[in-house]
């Protein structure tokens, strides 16, 4: 009889579909950095707009998100609510950590934010310009140390772009990698390196604050606010951003595919969303669709010749 | 209004009934899941956080102030009474804390670290609201050279708690040193030791090899004494709480611990572990009663946890006078303070006082809170202690696998769990300590990548180590405490100090 | 620092076969690292360290204390060890690989239930068809608590599905 009940019990939960609409959103990063704050915002945004009652957040961290994505490609095939968190610096770690599985293993859905790179020096610093910086970097490239994050993330490849741009070897710059913002932006405070390169938002106090000058950004536009020169602007042909996608499970069919997108697209126009793209001082680089797919081709492309530049992928 | 007058209005408002409810809340939550080993108060805070976007703003900061302290505290619990410390800053506590607690004395280590934390909290808020300026432009002057030269000053002290035998203490370390190197070179972004296993990308998560070394390791070798010893652990052996010597071997490693925790929290690249580490070795080169250090001394306690809790409240000196998010924890805060229409940054005291001092306000009632709910439990929690064997041991690997499983819910995270269990197992048997392998794995990669950040900023001059005034301070100190004992030993005053080198396990 | 034990008496003339294998064991860590490090492009920069300085000098470290190690041995400086016994050790393991394995499959609570059930086995309460069900029901209470009122993610089997 209790072998019976078991057995019920057994089949009739394999039986059941990962019932109702619960999205489960993968951060494939540790708790505090900007995938676990999308992946959150996400959560609280799905559930306040109504479009799923209960999201529940995972964090798998490591290795640019690599470790993440290949958890997630593998575990949720098939998953129509399943979602995982990514970005450019995702696209990076694939190539320098030479991923098994990479971005073409999971659908892609959208691209949801953007962040312009931001140069900065101390406020003591004898560099006054982006002429200043090139100078010095064509004097002697050794002498420039630069201070952002991981080796071969954004602000490393944003680094190598500028020298190339300049004219100098991209091999030759003095890259220093930090651990997280926070120690970079300590370390660029203390005037323990030339430069600093990280996202806007990491500097956006301390160059109001006046601590720090901001040299240029990297985005198309001028950040509002700021009269910092764009990179082209300075007469430097490097445009970068450090946006920010949300991807779904491999192996879906078409009509799941349509459905997650019009949810996140719900979400991203919703009025929730918006404020917090507003508190969080994220740009809204919604794209989605088949622009998204080529658009993401195409920066897979470019991040790889640079790296190659730099002498991170051979 | 006045420095004063906005800490006032502060504790006014976060006095009222309604607020001590949310903090009282906040802590137990708090402390529930920091309480979790492999669960440190970043997921805890992460997890948490949205239960206080549906209160007030008061009453959400002040519920996040108890989440957040809670979430510090709550690893010592598990520390003294199972081996397990719940996150990287308590692992030292384990070390004499649970000798303690095997000793019938688990009370006295219990209040040792709530009223020390209590203490370390109290001065450290403090100095967060008075002196927060001071201490970040301290912070700052430290670059990679200085780190460096601390991290080899934290090598030189950790390595008096390496037990009996240099051999096998320096075996231990190196073991620790060996693992790690595993995962991506941060400088350079290649893969050391990971033998194409993308899991093994990221290195060795500290928490994992302490729970397996401590829990696990510990439950195969009490297991494999058979039945032996007796049945369970005798709960209590005098008073519950602290008596007389107690409180007066503890308040000054409670100083201490503040004095060392605080700065070292407030720094860039410091670390809450790093300050426990220099805190124990302090207080048992300054103790009086040497012999019990290995077997359950208080002020290994007490100054151990004393600078965790300091370091807890060090960390928001950068990230409020800043806006500089230092550790894991404080980088979920800056998100969770935003909400809160609050941007740290290097203008938030002159443009958002109330707030700023609302978060102190905060926090001082959340750690007086949090002594309020730990000084009580304490008698329950030694309880715990009194569950025969079988099933006090079966609990423990419940709650260490539920940390691990918790916080990164992969099957090769369990399999280098049992790995190294079986390591600290063997360690075990064969009298090997096992404290330094933790260490080596902690402060191995910092000071290897402080010091190629240093030389890679100084275009390889190996000068530029020693010409800094505060690295060659701490490089001479790591020299004078390295130095002293052999000199000491060769005067025949070495019976002395193989005697301090107590037993470790 | 510390010293040796002088303790004489304990000492035992004959070597220890399992210190050897100890030493053998830090050798082959040292192989692997030196070998490790060997491959590494030194693609440093500007710091004379590279990524593969400090691994070749822990290997190197490794191998002398390998060789510490065995003239301790010799010299009889090993600590005897108590006798251990097996089974209990065999238990434990088990009831971990055990959970590992049935993690994703049978969800939390069975899982842990398991490694609960076979750790008390290990301490002598051998009466599995107790101390298993106490074990799943102590392990899903964790979870509606962890899991259900904390939010933690922890792996939902078809017991736990019955509570979602």
């Amino acid at each position: 009889m209790k072998h019976v009940f078991i057995a019920t019990l057994l089949a009739g939960s394999i039986a059941l579909p990962a019932y109702a609409a619960d999205y489960t959103i993968m951060a494939p990063a540790a708790p505090g950095g900007g995938w676990d704050q999308t992946a959150r915002s996400l959560q609280t945004t799905m559930q306040q707009e109504g479009i799923s009652k209960n999201v529940q957040v995972i964090n798998v961290p490591g290795a640019g998100g690599t470790i993440g994505l290949a958890q997630f490609a593998s575990q949720q095939k098939g998953n129509a609510h399943a979602l995982i968190v990514g970005g450019y610096v995702m696209v990076g770690a694939i190539l320098t950590n030479k991923a098994p599985v990479t971005l073409k293993d999971v659908t892609p859905i959208a691209r949801l934010t953007g962040e312009n790179e931001a140069i900065v020096v101390p406020a003591s610093s004898p560099l006054k310009s982006v002429k200043d910086l090139v100078e010095a970097l064509k004097k002697n490239p050794g002498s420039v140390s630069w201070g952002g994050g991981s080796a071969g993330g954004v602000d490393h490849i944003t680094a190598g772009l500028i020298a190339k741009a300049a004219g100098v070897d991209p091999t030759k710059i003095n890259y220093i990698a930090f651990s997280g913002g926070g120690e970079a932006l300590a370390a660029i405070l203390g005037a323990q390196v030339t430069v600093g390169i990280s996202g806007y938002g990491e500097f956006e106090g301390q160059v109001k604050a006046g601590t720090l000058r901001l040299l240029a950004t990297s985005g198309e536009q001028r950040i509002p606010g700021t009269d910092a020169p764009t990179l082209k602007e300075a007469g430097l042909d490097v445009a970068v951003q450090n946006w920010r996608m949300v991807a779904a499970a491999p192996g879906l069919t078409p009509e799941q595919k349509a459905a997650v997108t019009a949810d996140v697209k719900k979400l991203a126009t919703s009025k929730t969303w918006q404020e917090t793209l507003k508190t969080k001082g994220w740009q809204d680089t919604y794209l989605d669709g088949d622009a998204f797919t080529t658009q993401l081709s195409k920066e897979i492309a470019a991040t790889e010749a640079i790296l190659k530049d730099i002498g991170l992928v051979k | 209004m006045s420095t004063f007058e906005f800490l006032l209005q502060g504790l006014l408002v976060a006095a009222q009934p309604m607020n001590l409810l949310y903090a009282l809340i906040g802590v137990t939550l708090g402390t529930a899941v920091g309480v979790l080993p492999g669960i440190g108060p970043a997921l805890t805070v992460a997890l948490l956080l949205p239960v206080t976007y549906r209160l007030d703003p008061a009453g959400s900061l002040i519920m996040f102030a108890g989440i957040y302290y809670g979430g510090m505290y709550g690893g010592s619990t598990t520390s003294i009474l199972l081996n397990t410390p719940g996150e990287s800053s308590s692992i030292v506590t384990a070390l004499e804390g649970n000798k303690m607690a095997r000793a019938g004395r688990g009370g006295p280590a219990l209040a040792t670290a709530a009223i020390g934390s209590f203490v370390a909290g109290l001065i450290a808020t403090f100095g967060l609201a008075f002196i927060a300026p001071v201490i970040v432009k301290l912070a700052l002057v430290f670059g990679p050279r200085e780190y460096f030269a601390l991290m080899v000053l934290a090598f030189v002290t950790v390595s008096s708690a390496f037990g009996d035998s240099t051999l096998r203490g320096l075996t231990s370390l190196f073991i620790g040193l060996a693992l790690s190197i595993i995962g991506i070179d941060q400088l350079t972004g290649q893969t050391r030791l990971a033998f194409g296993v993308p899991d093994l990308l990221d290195g060795v998560e500290v928490t994992t090899l302490a729970v397996a070394m401590f829990a696990i390791g510990e439950t195969l070798f009490i297991a494999a004494q058979g039945n032996t010893g007796p049945d369970k652990v005798e709960a209590v052996k005098g008073s519950v709480w602290m008596n007389a010597a107690d409180w007066a071997r503890s308040w000054k490693p409670w100083l201490r611990g503040t004095l060392i925790g605080f700065p070292i929290g407030a720094m860039p690249a410091g670390g809450a572990e790093i300050g426990t580490f220099l805190s124990y070795a302090t207080e048992k080169r300054l103790t009086k009663h040497p012999e019990e250090f290995g077997n359950g001394a208080i002020e290994g306690v007490a100054g151990p946890e004393a600078a965790n809790n300091a370091s807890a409240a060090g960390t928001l000196v950068p990230l409020l006078t800043l806006g500089l998010p230092t550790t894991a924890t404080a980088a979920i805060m800056l998100a969770g303070f935003q909400q809160y229409g609050l941007q740290p940054g290097p203008l938030l005291f002159a443009t958002n006082p109330q707030l700023v001092w609302g978060l102190i306000a905060s926090l001082l009632i959340a750690n007086f809170m949090l002594l309020v709910l730990n000084l009580p439990l304490v008698g329950l929690w030694v309880r715990l202690l009194t569950i025969p064997k079988p099933w006090l041991y079966a609990g423990i690997l419940l709650f260490a696998t539920l940390g691990t499983i918790g916080a990164n819910p992969s099957v090769f995270e369990l399999g280098m769990l049992l790995a190294f269990g079986l390591l600290g197992y063997a360690m075990r048997v064969f009298g090997y300590p096992i404290a330094p392998v933790v260490v080596g794995l902690i402060l191995g990669p910092l000071a290897e990548q402080q010091l190629r950040r240093a030389l890679a900023i100084s275009q390889g001059d190996f000068t530029v180590l020693f010409t800094s005034p505060i690295a060659a301070v701490l490089l001479t100190i790591a020299a004078l405490a390295f130095i002293v004992p052999l000199i000491l030993r060769a005067r025949g005053k070495g019976e002395v100090l193989s005697q301090m080198a107590a037993e470790e396990d | 620092m510390s010293q040796e034990p002088l303790n004489t008496q304990a000492k035992e003339r004959r070597p220890e076969w399992a210190a050897f294998g100890i030493a053998a064991i830090l050798v082959a860590i040292a192989a692997v690292i030196l070998l490790d490090a060997s491959r590494l492009r030194e693609v440093s920069g500007y710091s004379p360290v590279g990524p593969g300085t400090v691994p070749m000098a822990i290997g190197v470290i490794l191998l002398l204390l390998a060789a510490w190690t065995v003239i301790a041995a010799i010299r009889g400086d090993f600590p005897e060890r108590e006798r251990q016994e097996l089974p209990p050790v065999i238990w434990i393991v088990g009831g971990l690989a055990a959970q590992m394995l049935l993690l994703n499959i049978a969800g939390f609570s069975i899982a842990t239930g398991v490694l609960f059930a076979a750790t008390a086995a290990g301490f002598g309460k051998r009466r599995l068809w107790v101390s298993l069900p106490v074990g799943i029901v102590l392990c899903l209470v964790v979870w509606l608590i962890f899991a259900g009122l904390l939010q933690l993610s922890l792996p939902a089997g078809p017991i736990e599905r019955l509570f979602q």
